[in-house]
Formats: C-alpha cells, structure tokens, sequence
C-alpha cells in the first residue's frame, strides 16, 4: 500500500505532465475502442454458431433474390415432406419494397427502404427484439398488436421518423419504386426501439403489400404486376443446431418444388461474410493497420512521458537506492506509475466512448454493408484498461529499466 | 473518343496547398526573426535524440496512417469520378435510380437509340450499347482462409461488346478480342459449350485466386486469369477472350457477356439501361433534357454518365469524414505528446533560458526559438509519415461504392492514389499538431524569469 501511495505522489508531482500523458492516452484509446467494437460486432454476425442458428433461403443466382410468394409456404416449414424430415423451430419471410413520397420527383425525392413480414414475427426472428428491456418491449408489442388489427400500419426506425418529418399517428403514402404502380397508405402506429440497428428500417404488413400485388390484375386488364412472381426476396429459419440446419438444407436444396428459379440455404453468418467480403481489405487495415498504429503510437507517447520523469529524477532514484530500494523495487514503482496512467486513462477513455457513442449519439454510423451504425461494446471496459495498461508496460518498460540501473556512484558524482 | 477522366496522382489543389503554405512560412519567419541561432535548436534536438526520434515517430504513424487512409478514399473517388464519359447519357426506366432496379422494353430501347445528338458509326449504327447489368452470387471455388464461400459478382450482358467498348472508351489488353456474335465456344466436343466474356482487370484478379491447384500449376499468370482461362458461374463454364485494360473505372470490377445468355440465365429478361455516346458534354447534357422532357415515346430516367456515377459517392463521403474523425482523435493525442515533450524540453533548459534572455535576447526570441523546434520535430516526422504513406500508391483493394441505398452499391476493385493533395494535407496536420503541442511550452518558455531560472 505504501508502494502504492509512492506511486500516486510521484504522479501528483508533475501534474502537468501526467495530465497530458492520461489525455494523450484518453485520445488514442478512443479510436482502438472504436475500431475493435465495429471488428467484433462483425466477428460476431460473421461467427458459424453451434447452437440456435438462423438459415436464409433465397434466390440462388442473383442479388438481390427475387423468388415466387408460392415458395413461401414449403420454405417456412424447411421444405420437409415427411414425417421425419427436419422442421424449422420459427420462420420469416422477407419482401423488399422501394418506395418514395412524392412520385413525380421519384428520382430526387427522399427514397425510403422498408421489409414487409409478418409483424408478429418481428419480436420472435429478428436479432436484439427478444429480449428487450420491458418497457421497449411492451411498447413494440403494443405497435405489433396494431399491425395486426390495421394491415395498413407500420413501424417505423426513429431515424426514418426523423427524415420524412413524421410522428407516430401520421398517414402518408408509399409510392412503389420497385412495385411500381403498387401504391401503400400507410400509418405509422409505432417505432422501434432507439439507439441501435433499428433506427433506420420501416416494417409494414406483408398481406397490405400482397394483396396490393394480388389486386393488380383488377385494373390492368387481368395482367398480373412484373414482380408478381417476384415478390418473395428472404426467408429466414431458426434451427436448433448444426446438424438440423444441415438436414434442412439438403431438404431445400434437393427440393424439386424449387426449380425455377432454384434456391440456396445458407446460415445468416455465412450470407452475411459474402456481403462483407467486398470490405475485406478496409477490414483488414483496420484490423492490421489502424488499430497497431494506434497502440505503438500510444506505447511511444507514454514512453516518451516515463523516460523524460526517469531523466529527471536521476538523483532522486540514486538516493532511493542509497537509502536500501532494490533495483527491481525501482522497476517495479517506474512501471507501475506508467501502469497506474494507461490503466487509469485507458478505462476513462473506453467509458466516455462507450457512454457517448450509445447513449448520446445512439450509435457510431460507418457505412459497412447494411448496418446503419455500430455500438460501443460492454467489452470496451475492460478492452480499454487492458489496451491502455499494456501500451503503458510496453512503453515503459526501458525507461524503467534505466531507472533500475541508475549507478549510484556516476550520479553523485556528476553532483559533486 | 473522349478518354476516361485521367488519374493525377501528384497534382496539388489551391486549397491544401494555402495551409501548408502558411506552416512553411512560418517556419522559415520563425527561423529568420527568431534570432536565437538554429544550430542552438539542432544541437538540442540532437543532445535529446532518444526523446526528438519518439515524438517524431508518433507523428510519422498518425501522418502514415492518414496518407494510407485518404489514398483509398483517393481511389474510390477516382472510380465514382472515372467511370462515366462526359459525353454519354445513361438511361434507365422512369423513377429508377440505379441499373439494379431499371427495366426498359426492347421497344424502348429501340426508339431511345434513334433520337438525334446520337452518335454512329462508320456502319451508320447509332453509337449506344444495349445493357442488362445484374449481380450474381458466385460461390468460391476455392475458399481462402478466412473468406466466405461466395462472392458478388458483377455482370453485363450486351449486345455488341465492341461497340459498348468504344462507348465507354474502354480497350481490350493485346491478344484478347471481344465476344463472338454468338457469345459461347466450344471447348470439347460433347460437352456444353462454353460462355465467352471479356473481364475486367480487377475481376481477373479476384477470379485469378479462385482456381485449383492444377489450375494455377498450368497458368501462365498466377496473379490473374488470363485470355483462354475458364471458370465457373451460374452452373455454366465461362471462358475469357478478353481483359479489358486497366481504366479505373467501375467497369474493371465487371464481366461483360451476350445479353440474351445472361438476361436468360439470371433472370432478367429486359435491359437495364442504354448508354449513348453524343459529341460533347453540352450535347449530352441537351439529349438527357430532351429525353427527360420531349421523349413521348417512352417513360425513361435519363442521367448524364458522369452524374450517375458521382451520385455513388456517397460511401467516399462517409469514408472520408470518418478518416476525418479518426485523424482528428490520433492527432489530439499527438498534440498531447507533443506538449509532453515541449514542457520536459523548457523544464530541462531554464538555465538555458536565462542565459538567452541575459544576452539580450527578447522574449519572443526564446518563444519562436521553442516553436520552431516543436514545428521541426513535426515536419520531419510528419514528412517521413508522408513517405511512407505515399509505399500504398498503387496498392489494389476491394471496397464497395453506392448511393447508401439499398441495392444501389457496385462491388469494386480499385487503386489506392496518394495525391499531392494528400501529401499536402498530411504535412499541414503534421505541422498543426507541433504548432498547438508546441504553442504553450513555448509560452512558458516566454516568460522564464532570468535571475530566478539561474539561480
């Protein structure tokens, strides 16, 4: 303890310059906590899980996929025909749908992106929504619950909210860019919860789009709309584990149901990676390059604080020595100043940044493949100690071990 | 023909020059009103070499890092800025915003392609290429370490590959042509025949890591696919003919194939888009009025080519404020570094200090003297970081550029460009970061009392 309070007076006596050292630090730690959260949000969604995995049924060819709604009916239920065959533990269809708000200016006016699915699939299928804080969770489950009873509602991300200028209650309506003809009133009836991947998606009924679609024919002649057979874009499963995805899959891809045009089943993490392939040298530079960087820059900026306090007190750690403080008592006290700053520095650091980044700007946005913005990890409180600590030993380390070898002799004789 | 717009790599814009222009001459204002001699300065620097070459390096990583990061923001704007020819109008179907989405009927395209201010031929054929662009999902034959099965691949199925050519100013590297009239080519007899296509630079690099073991034994590139290669997309067996040479353009990331086997294969039957080639800018910007306005004949979205692509920027700006962002956070921490240094060297030098103002020199001497070093140590550092930033020129990477909506993005390969633009902008940070790190040290240093510091 009274090594400990050493270290702390030691601190306090150049202010100034432990001050500088903790922002300088605080300043670096930041863009290492920024950069891991967004690698290991991606390591995540791209890691193959054991256990309660999500598959995605689409087209096998082209992107985006365009399959018949027709499909839907066996892709939910796995493909399976008999008894024995494997079954999916939950299911959801996805259907794109373009759309703006003002159709005479279709190509310059605000383009809004939406899925219709099945609202009540939404609390059940769709990551994060099931297990949300209570009071999210009623207030979406009170949005779904009137989804179902008017088929034109629709929930709405906060930031699209934002964008079009609406509130909750508003109607307004879509006009098809990819439907085109397919006009959707629609009300918004609730929002997403906020601050996370959510805020910018719009949901709305599947059967207010499909029978939009299946209507079509009424007014043009008996001709069906373009994409009529082209409506279904994702279906997603929920299995139990490897080897029932694996059957299932079989079951799918070996379906004659699904020829033209045929299908492919892959886990959510392995369509994911395909999507994030094209970033895989930006990812990398990230990974192998910023983040590095960063860390030998903070290793030289703590360095560099340590040295200039060890050349200073040159006097000061020959007297300690003359008074019975073994060398490695010196080195232990050296690096455990450096320590105490990176430690110190590195968690203040990754708090601000996780604190700011969720909770006041609701969310770092980096425009990598679909993810609207990314959040601070929990992990950072522990990752930013760590990276400030260790950057502080590496550091650190030869100041330290110079302060160790201090010859008592040399010093006093240069005083003399 | 009007070339692709061409890359220059060291040229330097007004606007990031005047501020490195402004550090330089304050520098050398410093050097000449500071008085106190620089060889002082130099000796100093010299004496605490240990602690000159740390502050340096930490300059030298931020000011590499940021060189490496706006070279790849450099290439995607050469890509969204390149790709498109002054003189051509892309048109897609009413209300689209990109070719993904467009379908236009074969009536169409035929009365789009007849309107006046088209170019033709020597034949007397309108000088428009017919287009259906899809993107394909192509499983990975052999999977990288670390990569995903499948990859998304760009295609463009037309109906004259040369004339699409010379639309898009685009050739084709010696000894490969274009694609035969037909578009497939039998390889053994008995066999399905395969599908003919000229591929991009950047493709044939990506397809070039996809062969087999033997594959690559036999090739004559091992860092590409070459003319005569094959590989497999979509179930069928394709075979280049062609690479398309290198142009920095989005068309690099593509294969081009006949329309009718690609519209067929992945289901698109319609076309895309068609682009046309007019005289000049000002005709092209007159023809899309034209087709936006007069043109009954049918509903259509027309865009000048360079518009389009430079509305698939939007990513680049993203990128380039989140460099922004990060260089801002890693210079604040140099500056902190910086003013680390800075004090420690004012803190050891007081003596000094005092014997500088006894000689009858001014406090603003002592103060330029102290800048002046902390704006060296900044210039160096930051112009070795510059150097070494400057080993990615060239560099290919793969990224994505896109409107931000969904769907709209093209998956590229492009070529990392360190420009005097960037070199410019990383000496200025370097500068800014010694001259805020520097700027209070310097203070303190001012207002050193002689008699007390000596005593």
């Amino acid at each position: 303890m009274k090594f400990f309070f050493l270290i702390l007076k030691n601190l306090r006596r150049n202010l100034l310059r432990s001050t500088l050292t903790v922002l300088g630090t605080i300043a670096l730690v930041v863009v290492v906590t920024l950069v891991w959260s967004i690698l290991a949000f991606l390591d995540e969604v791209t890691a193959e899980k054991k256990s309660n995995l999500k598959a995605i049924v689409s087209e096998r060819w082209q992107f985006p996929s365009q399959m018949p709604f027709a499909y839907a009916d066996t892709l939910t239920e796995g493909a399976a025909r008999e008894e024995t065959d494997v079954r999916p533990l939950d299911n959801m269809t996805w259907q794109f749908i373009g759309a703006t708000l003002d159709p005479k200016n279709a190509a310059h006016s605000e383009r809004v992106f939406a899925f219709a699915m099945d609202p009540n699939k939404l609390r059940t299928m769709m990551d994060d929504l099931d297990h949300l804080p209570a009071d999210q969770a009623a207030e979406l489950d009170k949005a779904i619950a009137a989804m179902n009873e008017n088929r034109q509602g629709a929930i709405f991300g906060k930031e699209w909210l934002a964008i079009l200028n609406k509130r909750v209650g508003d109607r307004f309506t879509l006009y098809g860019r990819n439907y085109r003809g397919i006009d959707l009133e629609i009300e918004v009836v609730g929002t997403f919860p906020p601050g996370g991947r959510y805020d910018k998606t719009i949901v709305i009924h599947r059967d207010y789009l499909n029978n939009a679609i299946d209507g079509w024919p009424r007014d043009h002649g008996g001709q069906k709309h373009p994409l009529a057979e082209k409506r279904l874009n994702l279906v997603w499963l929920k299995v139990p584990d490897t080897a029932a995805y694996t059957r299932m899959a079989n079951q799918i891809q070996s379906s004659p149901f699904y020829a033209t045009p045929s299908v492919k089943c892959e886990t959510s993490s392995s369509g994911i990676a395909s999507f994030l392939d094209a970033y895989r040298d930006m990812i990398w530079g990230m990974r192998w390059l910023l983040a590095p960087a960063c860390l030998v820059s903070l290793s030289l900026v703590i360095s560099n604080a340590i040295s200039i306090s060890v050349r200073e007190r040159r006097q000061e750690l020959a007297v300690m020595k003359v008074l019975g403080f073994r060398p490695i008592q010196i080195l232990v006290l050296v690096l455990g100043e450096s320590l105490l700053l990176g430690v110190g520095a590195g968690f203040a650091s990754a708090a601000l940044t996780w604190y700011g980044i969720n909770e006041l700007l609701g969310g770092l946005k980096f425009p990598i493949a679909f993810f609207p913005s990314f959040l601070i990890s929990r992990d950072a409180l522990w990752w930013g100690p760590l990276v400030g600590g260790l950057a502080a030993l590496l550091g650190s380390f030869l100041p330290a071990w110079n302060a160790c070898q201090v010859k008592v002799s040399e010093v006093f004789a240069k005083v003399a | 023909m009007i070339a692709a717009v061409p890359s220059t790599p060291f040229a330097v814009s007004l606007w990031s020059l005047t501020p490195l222009v402004a550090g330089v001459v304050l520098v050398v204002l410093l050097t000449v009103l500071g008085k106190v001699p620089v060889r002082y300065n130099i000796r100093n620097l010299s004496v605490r070499w240990r602690t000159t070459l740390m502050t340096a390096l930490a300059f030298t990583l931020v000011i590499a890092l940021m060189t490496v990061m706006l070279a790849f923001v450099n290439g995607m704007y050469k890509l969204t800025q390149g790709s498109g020819q002054p003189a051509n109008v892309l048109v897609l179907s009413e209300g689209s915003t990109d070719e993904a989405f467009s379908s236009l009927g074969f009536s169409d395209i035929g009365d789009i392609e007849l309107v006046d201010r088209v170019l033709r031929d020597e034949s007397n054929h309108p000088l428009a290429s017919r287009e259906t662009y899809v993107v394909v999902n192509q499983p990975v034959q052999v999977r990288q370490p670390g990569r995903p099965r499948g990859r998304f691949t760009q295609l463009r199925g037309l109906e004259d590959a040369a004339l699409s050519g010379l639309v898009h100013g685009l050739e084709l590297e010696p000894g490969g042509r274009w694609f035969s009239r037909e578009g497939v080519l039998s390889l053994e007899e008995g066999k399905a025949e395969a599908i003919q296509c000229v591929i991009g630079e950047g493709i044939a690099r990506e397809l070039g890591r996809d062969r087999l073991p033997e594959q690559l034994a036999a090739a004559k590139n091992k860092e590409r696919l070459e003319v005569g290669e094959t590989f497999s997309l979509g179930g069928r067996t394709w075979i280049a003919v062609g690479i398309i040479r290198y142009s920095g353009a989005t068309f690099d990331s593509e294969i081009w194939a006949k329309r009718d086997i690609v519209g067929k294969m992945f289901g698109k039957p319609n076309y895309t888009s068609i682009v046309l080639r007019t005289a000049s800018a000002g005709d092209a910007a007159r023809l899309k009025q034209f087709l936006s306005k007069d043109f009954s004949k049918a509903a259509v979205q027309p865009y000048l080519e360079t518009e389009y692509f430079a509305s698939l920027a939007e990513t680049n700006k993203q990128f380039l404020f989140s460099i922004i962002v990060v260089t801002v956070i890693m210079s604040v921490g140099g500056i902190f570094g910086v003013a680390n240094t800075m004090f420690a060297a004012v803190s050891q030098r007081l003596k000094d200090i005092g014997v500088l103002r006894i000689l009858g020199y001014s406090r603003l001497h002592v103060q330029a003297s102290f800048l002046l070093e902390s704006l060296v140590i900044a210039l160096a550092g930051g112009a070795l970081g510059c150097a070494l930033g400057c080993l990615s020129h060239g560099w290919q990477a793969t990224s994505v550029i896109s409107r931000n909506e969904p769907g709209s993005s093209k998956f590229v390969v492009l070529e990392m460009a360190v420009t005097g633009d960037t070199i410019a902008v990383g000496l200025t940070v370097a500068l800014a970061i010694g001259l805020l790190g520097g700027i209070l040290p310097s203070i303190k240093a001012m207002f050193v009392r002689p008699l007390e510091s000596l005593r």
